[in-house]
């Protein structure tokens, strides 16, 4: 029985099963003694204990037949770049902030695919890089609006105006540009009073009409886009659905009145 | 070595070189990789997340772990011979990403972590957790995940991931302390929301 003094350490090794046999009644001491050790095992303890629920089910799921079919020698084989870190590779270029981006999937859409897929990790790429960016989230503040989108139409090629979005909470920081695939997009970005913040992305783009929204399968901020007559714009943040859907709504309305080509 | 390669896809092409006990020697490990298999999906899942990039992960495991049958000794436990192999793999291909540019990774705010499910029904507080756990580094989830999730003790964690015990116990510590942190904020978050509406 040692007398040795006990440390957070300790609670690791405890919770861990590492604590030797000898040592576990003078550590259960120490916890008592030390209310704020005590109560930081416990957080440890749930923390560890909803892990592992969380992921028990993977145990019960039928095992998919190509892992099988990969023992049993029967499997295709598959391509020597496996999809699984091509697409992590892709995602963590685009995402280009938060180690979950190393990991992330694609939400099954084949990478490079469609262009408004494209457009919307570009935007999401976009807003997690500067979004994420504390003190110099914008190029250019959004004191004298005229200015910025001045500017940014300038160097888009596209009739802008900055969405007025304080009915929903947001009020705009600024803008700056971003690259875009073989051309400039204009990024403008929005706070709320929480310090959330979310921004519109828009971009000359294509003739296509299309709508949608995407989030990366790795999960993290949901773009909320549409092209629409050569625009292509996304609406990107992690607000509650309802919320993403009248924000993107209200400066869907804003930007295509502002560009002379109202329509419904 | 290059044609055990081309051939490595059927079981077939090797059994017809080998003698009869051999290749019962070989169908007694193929049941002992297949009855790791879930487990080895569950080490990914919370490496991965991604249920797809997960399970490709285990591929490229069990792929690798049948080129190179001769190293796994008899009676050594295959789940950690496949850990190790998975283990590896996952750590080539974080570093290979991270080379591909990314190197220079800012920590992500835990208000930017909202998630699609990976796993079913999930729940706020679940998927908080999963992204949080995304979140770390990836060496400290492997610890972490080895230990917390699959049960393995430190030592063993320690020869899989190839570190020493030192090293794991603090990517140990420092991965659930992370956590741990990520979870508060995201808490703190919520409650700030919910005071101002």
């Amino acid at each position: 029985m040692s007398a040795r003094s006990f440390t957070d350490r300790d609670i690791h090794l405890a919770l861990d099963g590492e604590l030797p046999e000898d040592e576990r009644a003078a550590y259960q001491m120490w916890l008592e003694a030390n209310p704020d050790m005590k109560a930081r095992s416990l957080r440890f303890a749930a923390d560890n204990a909803a892990l592992r629920n969380l992921f028990a089910g993977v145990l019960e799921e039928p095992v998919p037949v190509r892992l099988e079919a990969v023992v049993n020698g029967e499997g295709p084989r598959r391509k020597q770049a496996t999809p699984w870190w091509r697409m992590a590779a892709a995602a963590a270029l685009l995402i280009a902030g938060g180690l979950g981006g190393y990991l992330a999937g694609m939400n099954g859409i084949g990478m490079g695919g469609d262009s408004d897929d494209r457009m919307a990790q570009l935007a999401i790429a976009a807003h997690q890089t500067f979004a994420a960016d504390k003190n110099r989230p914008v190029e250019v503040d959004g004191s004298d609006q005229a200015y910025l989108t001045g500017w940014l139409s300038k160097r888009t090629g596209l009739r802008l105006v900055a969405p007025d979005l304080s009915n929903d909470g947001f009020t705009l920081l600024g803008g700056r540009l971003v690259p875009a695939d073989g051309s400039t997009a204009a990024l403008m970005l929005y706070a709320d009073a929480d310090g959330n913040r979310i921004s519109v992305y828009v971009v000359a783009e294509g003739s296509e009409r299309t709508k949608g929204t995407f989030t990366l399968a790795s999960g993290g901020p949901e773009a909320v886009y549409w092209q629409d007559e050569g625009y292509g714009c996304a609406i990107v943040g992690t607000l509650p659905p309802e919320q993403m859907g009248t924000v993107a709504r209200n400066a869907y309305k804003q930007l295509i009145a502002g560009a002379g080509q109202a329509r419904t | 070595m290059a044609r055990r390669l081309r051939g490595a896809g059927k079981a077939r092409s090797i059994g017809v070189e080998e003698d009869g006990l051999r290749s019962a020697v070989m169908d007694e490990k193929k049941a002992a990789i297949l009855q790791e298999i879930p487990r080895l999906r569950r080490y990914a899942r919370a490496l991965l997340r991604d249920r797809d990039s997960a399970d490709d992960l285990v591929q490229d495991s069990l792929e690798r772990a049948l080129l190179r049958m001769d190293n796994w000794r008899t009676g050594e436990s295959p789940r950690r011979w496949l850990f190790t192999i998975m283990h590896h793999l996952f750590i080539d291909q974080m570093r290979k990403v991270s080379r591909r540019g990314e190197a220079a990774i800012l920590p992500l705010e835990a208000s930017e972590a909202l998630a699609t499910p990976a796993i079913q029904a999930e729940s706020v507080a679940s998927r908080e957790i999963v992204d949080a756990l995304q979140q770390i580094s990836p060496d400290r989830r492997a610890a972490l995940v080895m230990v917390a999730i699959e049960g393995f003790s430190y030592a063993e964690a320690a020869t899989m991931l190839g570190v020493p015990a030192g090293t794991l116990m603090s990517r140990i510590a420092r991965g659930r302390e992370e956590l741990r942190g990520l979870l508060d904020d995201q808490a703190r978050r919520r409650a700030i929301r919910i005071v101002e509406k």
